[in-house]
C-alpha cells in the first residue's frame, strides 16, 4: 500500500529509535486524483476517531468504566467500539502539509495546541509521521513535539470525517496545487462549495491561511474565499502582527524553494465569521 | 400524484402517452428519444419536472389532463436529483458531479439571460456576480519550483489549456456542493420559535449526508449525520417527524433525527428480505438461497436500496397514517413499515410487511388513497402498472403488519400504460438493466491500492513524475 516494497525494505533497515526519516526513500509521484477512491482509511464520524494513536502524550485517563454512549459512534452493533479520549481536540490543520516543514516550525511554538498535518500521499504521510516520532524521541526531556501528527485523508471529500462542527481555530492551504487549466479548477482545493466545509469546521474567529508562488491561484484563492459569505479578508496590518505568516513563507518546503528561486509569495488571510442569523 | 413525490420513470414506454414529453418539431429529428430518469411535480400540482438522460431539465405545465412543454434547460452535469419547493417557483436540482443549484420553476425568456463571455460563474454560493475571465498569469517567471513548472509545461502542451468555461445561458444559482458523486437531494422544513427554516439535506456516495440552510443561506452547512459505511442512495423525510430514513449499499435503514443528526436507530433489511417470493416460484429466496441461489441485488450478501417513499395507509375508518415503503434493487418486492413506529428506541423489534410483485419495482407514487407501483415487466401483456390500497388494521396481533389490496378500479386507469406496446422500443436487455439499476454499482471496490488503475486517469505534470529532488 505504501510506496515500493524496495523503498519500504530501505526504510525499514535505516530507522532506528529516535532517527529521523530521510525523504529520499519516501518521494512519490506528485499527483493524486481527490476524486477517486483510492484507499483511504477514513472514520465514519469524528467520534470513531482514535486520536489518542496520535498524540499519546495527551490521552485523557478516564476512570474506567465510562460508557462511550455516543450513539453515532457506536450504532448497534459495534457497541465495543471503544476509544481512548484525549484532553484535547486538534485545532490547527494544515491541509495538504506534503512533508510537513510548517508542521514541525510551529509545534514547538505553540505545544499545547494540536497540530495535523492531513497528506493525501501515503509515502509522504509517513514521512511526517515517521519524523514526528523521531523528534518526540530526540525532544524527550522537554516534551516538545507531542502535539504535531499526521493523517493521510482526501480533505476536499472527508473533512468532516475528522473534525466536528466550529473545532478548527487555524487552517493552513500552503502552495496548493495549482491546477492551471480551467477544466482541473474542480480539483483545486479551494473553490466556493469547498469553502462552505472549511467554514463548517472552522470556530468563527478562526483563520484561514493561503500562501502560493503562482499568482492566478493566489487570485483565484482570494477571489473565493472572499467571495464567500462565511469568511472576511485579514487585513495587511493584522498580518504583520501574526507569528503564523512569517513561519509559513519560510518553513514550509515549497515556500523554502521560492526562495531560492527568489520568486513571489503571495499571502492572503481569511477569518471565519459568524453565522448569519436565520431569516 | 400527490405531492411533489419525485417519480421515476425511467422508460420511455412505460409512461403513458399523456405522461410522454411532446417531440419537439423545431428540432432536428433525433435519432434517439431521450429517457426520463427523473421526474417531479410541484406542490401544487400545476407543473411537472422531468430529467432526461440527455442532461435537460424540462418543465411541464399540467392542465386539464395535459401536459405542455414549458422549457428546456441543459445542465453542465447530468441531474441526478430534482425537486419543486413548497413555495413553487424554484427547482433544486444536484448534478452527479456533487453540485446543487437552484433554478426557477418558470425561466424568464428562456435563453436571453446577461451572461458575460467566459465568465466563470463558479462564484460564492448564491452570489451572482460574474467573475474575471481566467487568466493564465502563471507563466515560467511566476512559476518557481520545478514540481509546479512540469505541471504548468505538461498542462501548456495541451492545447485545451483555456479559459473559456462553459457558462450556463439560463438563470441558475449554485448552492452548495460536494466533491463526490451526490445521490439525492430532499428538501425539509421545520418550525422553530414559530417561523419555518428550510433544509437541504444531500447524500453522496461517500457515505455522508449533509444539512444545509435552504436558499437564501445554503453556504451554512448545519451538520452531517454520518455512520453510514457504504454509498448512501437514498432520503426519505417522514412527515410531520423530524426523521430522516436513508438507505444504501448497506444491509440496513439508517433512521435520523436530522435536526440533531444524532442516529435512532438502524432497520435490519436482510432477513426480512430472504423471505420474498421468487417469481414465478412459490418458495422464497430463504429456500433458494439454502441451495446456493443468489439473491438477485447487486453483490453478494449486500443489498442496494433503490426507492423509500412516505405513503399513505387508511387506519380504521377515515384515519390515515403514513408508512415507508423500501425498494431493493432488482428483488421482487416492497417492505412497507408504519412510520409511527419508527421512532421506537433500538432494541425494540420492527415489523416489517412484505409485498410480493411479479417483477421488480421501479418507482411507486400515489394519490390521496392508492398506491401505484410501476414495475421492470419487459415482455408483452405483462402489468407494468399496479395500484394497491393499503389498510393498516389495528388491535390485531402482528400490530405492524400492513394489508395490502389491488386497487382494480384505479388500475383501469392506468390501463393504457399496460397495454402500450414494448415491441418498438428496440432497447436491449443489457441497455434496459443499464438505465435501471444504477445502484449496485455505486459500490466502492475496495482494496485495489492507489496504486491501481482508479488514482491514475487525472494525473497532472506527466505520469510517475517524482518530486524533484531540488534539496
Ligand atoms: C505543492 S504541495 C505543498 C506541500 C506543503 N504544504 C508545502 O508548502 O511545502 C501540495 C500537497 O498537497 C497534497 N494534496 C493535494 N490534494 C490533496 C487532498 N485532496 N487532500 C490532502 N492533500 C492533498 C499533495 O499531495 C501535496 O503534497
Amino acid at each position: 500500500m505504501a510506496g515500493p516494497p524496495k523503498k519500504r525494505q530501505k526504510r525499514d533497515d535505516i530507522k532506528q529509535e529516535g532517527q529521523m526519516p530521510q525523504k529520499k526513500f519516501y518521494r512519490q509521484r506528485a499527483h493524486a486524483n481527490p476524486f477517486s477512491d483510492h484507499d483511504l482509511k477514513y472514520p465514519a464520524s469524528p467520534a470513531a476517531m482514535d486520536w489518542s494513536q496520535h498524540y499519546p502524550a495527551f490521552a485523557a485517563t478516564v476512570p474506567a468504566g465510562v460508557p462511550n454512549d455516543d450513539p453515532i459512534a457506536t450504532p448497534d452493533h459495534d457497541k465495543q467500539n471503544h476509544l481512548q479520549p484525549i484532553s484535547k481536540q486538534v485545532q490547527v490543520a494544515d491541509i495538504g502539509c506534503g512533508f510537513g516543514g510548517l508542521l514541525f516550525a510551529l509545534a514547538p511554538k505553540m505545544p499545547e495546541t494540536l497540530i495535523l498535518g492531513l497528506e493525501i500521499r501515503t509515502s509522504v504521510t509517513e514521512f511526517v509521521q515517521e519524523k514526528a516520532k523521531a523528534l518526540r524521541v530526540q525532544h524527550a526531556s522537554t516534551g516538545l513535539y507531542q502535539n504535531v501528527s499526521c493523517i493521510r485523508a482526501n480533505t476536499m471529500k472527508f473533512l468532516p470525517n475528522f473534525f466536528v462542527k466550529g473545532q478548527l481555530s487555524k487552517i493552513f492551504l500552503c502552495f496548493p496545487d495549482p491546477h492551471f487549466k480551467a477544466r482541473k479548477h474542480k480539483a483545486r482545493i479551494v473553490s466556493t462549495t469547498l469553502n462552505s466545509e472549511y467554514a463548517f469546521v472552522m470556530k468563527p474567529g478562526g483563520k484561514v491561511y493561503t500562501i502560493t508562488d503562482v499568482e492566478d491561484l493566489h487570485v483565484w484563492m482570494a477571489e473565493h474565499f472572499a467571495a464567500h459569505p462565511s469568511f472576511e479578508r485579514v487585513g495587511e496590518e493584522e498580518l504583520e502582527g501574526d507569528e503564523c505568516v512569517g513561519t509559513m513563507r519560510t518553513e514550509t518546503e515549497e515556500g523554502k524553494k521560492v526562495e531560492r528561486n527568489s520568486g513571489t509569495k503571495y499571502v492572503v488571510v481569511f477569518r471565519r465569521l459568524e453565522d448569519p442569523p436565520w431569516p | 400524484m400527490r405531492r411533489g413525490d419525485a417519480t421515476e420513470l425511467p422508460r420511455d414506454d412505460q409512461v403513458g402517452d399523456e405522461e410522454r414529453p411532446k417531440k419537439k418539431q423545431k428540432t432536428a429529428p433525433q435519432v434517439k428519444p431521450a429517457n426520463i430518469i427523473k421526474l417531479a411535480v410541484s406542490p401544487n400540482q400545476q407543473h411537472a419536472v422531468a430529467v432526461t438522460d440527455d442532461k435537460h431539465v424540462r418543465v411541464f405545465s399540467l392542465f386539464d389532463g395535459n401536459l405542455v412543454e414549458l422549457s428546456q434547460r441543459c445542465m453542465p452535469k447530468r441531474p441526478c436529483a430534482i425537486q419543486v419547493l413548497p413555495e413553487n417557483t424554484t427547482i433544486i436540482c444536484g448534478d452527479k458531479f456533487g453540485d446543487v443549484y437552484s433554478l426557477p420553476l418558470l425561466p424568464e425568456t428562456a435563453t436571453e439571460v446577461d451572461t458575460e463571455p467566459g465568465a466563470a460563474k463558479d462564484t460564492a454560493p448564491e452570489a451572482d456576480t460574474g467573475k474575471p475571465a481566467f487568466k493564465p498569469s502563471a507563466t515560467n517567471l511566476t512559476v518557481h519550483t520545478q514540481r509546479n513548472r512540469k505541471a504548468l509545461e505538461a498542462q501548456m502542451q495541451q492545447k485545451a489549456f483555456s479559459a473559456k468555461k462553459e457558462a450556463l445561458q439560463f438563470e441558475h444559482k449554485l448552492l452548495l456542493g460536494h466533491v463526490s458523486m451526490l445521490t439525492d437531494v430532499a428538501y425539509a422544513t421545520r418550525k422553530v420559535d414559530g417561523r419555518e427554516r428550510g433544509y437541504i439535506l444531500t447524500a453522496d456516495r461517500d457515505e455522508h449526508i449533509r444539512i444545509s440552510r435552504g436558499p437564501p443561506q445554503s453556504h451554512v452547512i448545519e451538520g452531517y449525520c454520518l455512520g453510514h459505511k457504504e454509498f448512501v442512495s437514498k432520503l426519505c423525510l417522514v412527515p410531520g417527524m423530524n426523521l430522516l430514513i436513508s438507505g444504501g449499499g448497506e444491509n440496513e435503514l439508517y433512521v435520523w433525527e436530522w435536526p440533531s443528526c444524532t442516529l435512532k436507530r438502524t432497520i435490519p433489511l436482510y432477513d426480512a428480505m430472504l423471505s420474498m417470493q421468487v417469481p414465478g416460484s412459490k418458495e422464497s429466496y430463504r429456500a433458494y438461497s439454502k441451495d446456493g441461489v443468489q439473491i438477485p441485488s447487486g453483490s453478494g450478501k449486500n443489498l442496494a436500496i433503490s426507492g423509500l417513499w412516505t405513503v399513505p395507509c387508511q387506519v380504521a375508518g377515515d384515519k390515515k397514517e403514513t408508512v415507508l415503503m423500501v425498494a431493493v434493487e432488482r428483488m421482487p418486492g416492497l417492505y412497507i413499515m408504519p412510520t409511527n413506529w419508527l421512532p421506537l428506541t433500538s432494541g425494540e423489534e420492527l415489523g416489517l410487511t412484505l409485498l410480493d410483485l411479479e417483477y421488480p419495482p421501479l418507482d411507486v407514487a400515489c394519490t390521496a388513497d392508492s398506491v401505484i407501483v410501476s414495475l421492470d415487466a419487459r415482455e408483452e401483456g405483462q402489468a407494468r402498472v399496479r395500484a394497491y390500497q393499503l389498510r393498516h388494521a389495528e388491535g390485531q396481533k402482528q400490530v405492524w403488519r400492513v394489508e395490502c389490496t389491488r386497487d382494480e378500479e384505479f388500475e383501469k386507469k392506468l390501463q393504457c400504460a399496460n397495454t402500450r406496446s414494448v415491441a418498438d422500443t428496440g432497447v436491449g436487455a443489457k441497455a434496459l438493466d443499464d438505465l435501471l439499476y444504477g445502484v449496485a454499482n455505486l459500490r466502492k471496490r475496495r482494496g485495489w491500492g492507489d496504486s491501481g488503475k482508479a488514482g491514475d486517469d487525472e494525473l497532472e505534470g506527466g505520469a510517475g513524475m517524482e518530486d524533484a529532488p531540488e534539496d
